[in-house]
């Protein structure tokens, strides 16, 4: 999964960002608002999280700019906390809104349910055969036992199970799973997908020649 | 409510009293003026009679007096028109304007030659002799008419239930009373005073009503201020008092009530407003705290992680002491506290805070000169020095590598004056209005110069409005700005 961060707030950006990279997210961030709209515009983000105010281009007009080409889920951070101002977010096309200081742990499970709601999911466990996901506890058993995966591993299955049925290209893989800054060489993808077959079957995941990958 | 505290109350009682006063004054006064004038028209009737005895009791020594004068004394004459209790006398006592009656011409009537009304009046005589024998007495008179003691002077009246008499007292000792029944007189007087307590009463009912009514309308904007100030000592400070435009004293002070809630509403909101950015800045480093910590604990880490998380918590605490460092400042400076002012040296103050400041104008690689003249103003040091140090900070903080900024403090006819040039970011038109707002940062400050409290160029303009002085800026965007800071001139440099 794939997030965007646009605070300008240097300690806090450098916070957050460490936090959801740990919770295995691939994460961008954006100092101001200019280049925090050029990037919400220019990839596809699983979630974003927008600070409201913020040099150059404050996250109203931000918002308000990206909802005329992007449906991705946004996440308001504020310090406003009048209630006028939460409408107001919400009107102008945000997912989910939150007043500063927040709890690290609430604005990750804030982001876990947008990300799964975004992927028309209502349940936080999905049954593939005999493995199971639980999308809030991040946590993999297959036939009852708990399965241990890297993050990165984690991702790519949260991935693929959330468009279950779905042929996910290479490349949707890559620019969701990767961030940045990251200098994946391009089989990395593939050592990956060899190393989750070994843990939960060689069948969990389909292999579709020349388009992508799928879990049925 | 209390009655007599009752401002309402009070004037009505003052109101009444009075006019109780003046119309029972006024009532008496009439009553008395008529009375008198009854008595004295009785009496002025009484005594003409009384002349006319006195003249027949004198008679026989009376010169050219008829002699039948004195055998027949004057008699009771009752009205022509009621049936006769007492003849008419035959022959009336001379007065002595005339000689001799005259058969050939018609009897006179002494009674009319006096009066007219009298005739219809009964009246009777008693005259005694100085020895109190009695020498005349008229028939119609009462059987117990006292003789009446001597009394000093010639004549006396008096009132005996409803019987006037007028006693008069001749030079040889003969006392003569005529008197008559006036109790048709006195009912008429008795009528006067039951009209005048009447009318009166009144007059006084009407003069309470409409002195009541007064008070009430003149009262009732009073009732509204207060409603109005009690509704804003609950806390709505939206309230006014609704203006009547009558003209009346009270909607002046209505005005100056409304003038002062305003103000008091405006001075809340701004306050409120204060807190709310006060509070909303504090989030923000708070935030930092809260997310480094919680995820700093949320498992183990290496010494340089934990050193990080610590480094990130110690800047967002400094920011925190800044900041309420600066709201200490700023509310210190609200209450309006003027002690500590003495005669300060402004090139001297200038010169310790840009030497504070020079290890930062080295690292923002801007040039700082100064170029300070003497100049003295009256003034609290720390804080002018403080201008001097925000003033220059910013300049230094919003400026380009390379950069200069130049500090002068000079000495004007009236004023001391500090000037901060520098060659930086400038001043947006839209933000110049804005900048000594509390918490306002132009967009592009917010940028370059994270950690900032955004209270710099408040405080500072609360320290020079509270010296008297005044601050302007001109700035040109991409060029830089100047802050010039005039403040009162102390007495000056002795030459």
């Amino acid at each position: 999964m794939r997030v965007l961060i646009i605070e300008d707030e240097a300690d806090l950006l450098a916070s957050l960002a460490k936090a959801l990279r740990e919770e295995g997210y691939a994460v961008d961030t954006a100092a101001d608002g200019e280049e925090g709209l050029y990037k919400a515009q220019s990839w596809d983000y699983d979630v974003i999280l927008l600070d409201v105010m913020l040099p150059r281009l404050d996250g109203w007009t931000i918002l308000h700019r990206l909802r005329e080409s992007k449906k991705t889920p946004v996440l308001m951070l504020t310090a406003r906390d009048a209630a006028r101002d939460r409408v107001r977010g919400l009107d102008t096309g945000a997912d989910d809104y939150m007043v500063k200081p927040f709890d690290l742990e609430e604005l990750l499970a804030r982001l876990r349910a947008l990300i799964r709601r975004a992927a028309g999911q209502t349940r936080n466990v999905i049954d593939i055969g005999e493995v199971v996901m639980d999308i809030a506890a991040r946590r993999v058993t297959r036939a009852g036992q708990p399965v241990a995966l890297t993050a990165r591993e984690y991702a790519l299955v949260e991935f693929l199970a959330l468009r279950r049925g779905e042929v996910v290209t290479r490349t949707a893989l890559y620019e969701h799973l990767f961030d940045e800054d990251d200098n994946t060489l391009s089989n990395l993808l593939d050592v990956h997908v060899s190393n989750l077959r070994k843990k939960l079957g060689a069948e969990f995941i389909t292999t579709h020649r020349g388009h992508g990958y799928s879990i049925t | 409510m209390r009655f007599f505290q009752s401002i309402r109350w009070r004037l009505q009682l003052w109101h009444g009293v009075m006019l109780a006063l003046v119309l029972t004054g006024f009532g008496v006064t009439a009553w008395r003026l008529d009375r008198a004038t009854l008595f004295q028209r009785a009496d002025q009737d009484l005594e003409r009679r009384v002349a006319v005895i006195a003249g027949a009791i004198r008679g026989d020594g009376a010169p050219g007096r008829p002699p039948q004068a004195q055998a027949r004394p004057p008699q009771d004459r009752p009205p022509q028109d009621r049936p006769p209790r007492d003849r008419p006398p035959q022959d009336r006592p001379d007065f002595g304007t005339r000689q001799a009656p005259r058969p050939d011409a018609p009897e006179p009537d002494p009674d009319a030659s006096v009066s007219d009304t009298a005739a219809e009046i009964a009246v009777y005589y008693v005259a005694w002799d100085a020895d109190g024998r009695e020498l005349l007495r008229s028939a119609l008179a009462p059987g117990d008419v006292p003789r009446p003691e001597r009394v000093a002077g010639q004549r006396a009246t008096r009132l005996r239930g409803a019987l006037r008499e007028y006693i008069h007292f001749t030079p040889r000792g003969e006392c003569i009373l005529v008197g008559r029944d006036i109790s048709t007189e006195l009912a008429g007087l008795r009528r006067f005073a039951v009209l005048l307590a009447g009318a009166g009463s009144a007059v006084f009912a009407i003069g309470l009503a409409v002195g009541w009514w007064i008070s009430t309308r003149a009262l009732r904007p009073i009732a509204g201020i207060s409603a109005t100030a009690a509704r804003i000592s609950t806390g709505d400070l939206t309230q006014r008092i609704p203006i009547a435009d009558s003209g009346s004293e009270l909607d002046d002070l209505a005005r100056v009530l409304n003038d002062t809630f305003a103000r008091l509403q405006a001075s809340f909101d701004r306050q409120a407003q204060f807190t709310a950015d006060a509070s909303h800045e504090l989030r923000t480093p708070v935030t930092v705290v809260l997310t480094q910590t919680q995820n700093a604990l949320a498992r183990e880490r290496s010494a340089a992680d934990y050193r990080d998380s610590l480094a990130s918590c110690q800047r967002a605490a400094q920011r925190m002491r800044r900041l309420t460092e600066s709201l200490l400042t700023l509310a210190r400076l609200d209450s309006g506290n003027t002690a500590d002012r003495s005669l300060c040296e402004l090139d001297r103050v200038a010169a310790d805070a840009i030497d504070l400041l020079r290890p930062l104008a080295q690292q923002q690689d801007v040039t700082l000169s100064a170029d300070l003249l003497p100049a003295r103003c009256e003034g609290h040091a720390e804080q002018l020095g403080q201008v001097v140090a925000n003033l220059v900070s910013n300049a230094l903080y919003y400026n380009r590598p390379g950069g200069t900024v130049q500090v002068s403090v000079s000495s004007g006819p009236d004023a001391a004056v500090l000037s901060v040039h520098d060659t930086g970011l400038g001043i947006a038109p839209d933000d110049l209005p804005h900048i000594f707002e509390r918490f306002y940062r132009a967009d592009i400050a917010r940028s370059s110069a994270a950690g900032r409290t955004g209270l710099g160029l408040a405080i500072t303009k609360s320290i020079v409005d509270a010296h008297g002085g005044s601050i302007k800026v001109v700035s040109t965007p991409g060029k830089g700005s100047t802050f010039t800071v005039r403040l009162p001139a102390g007495p000056s440099v002795p030459a």
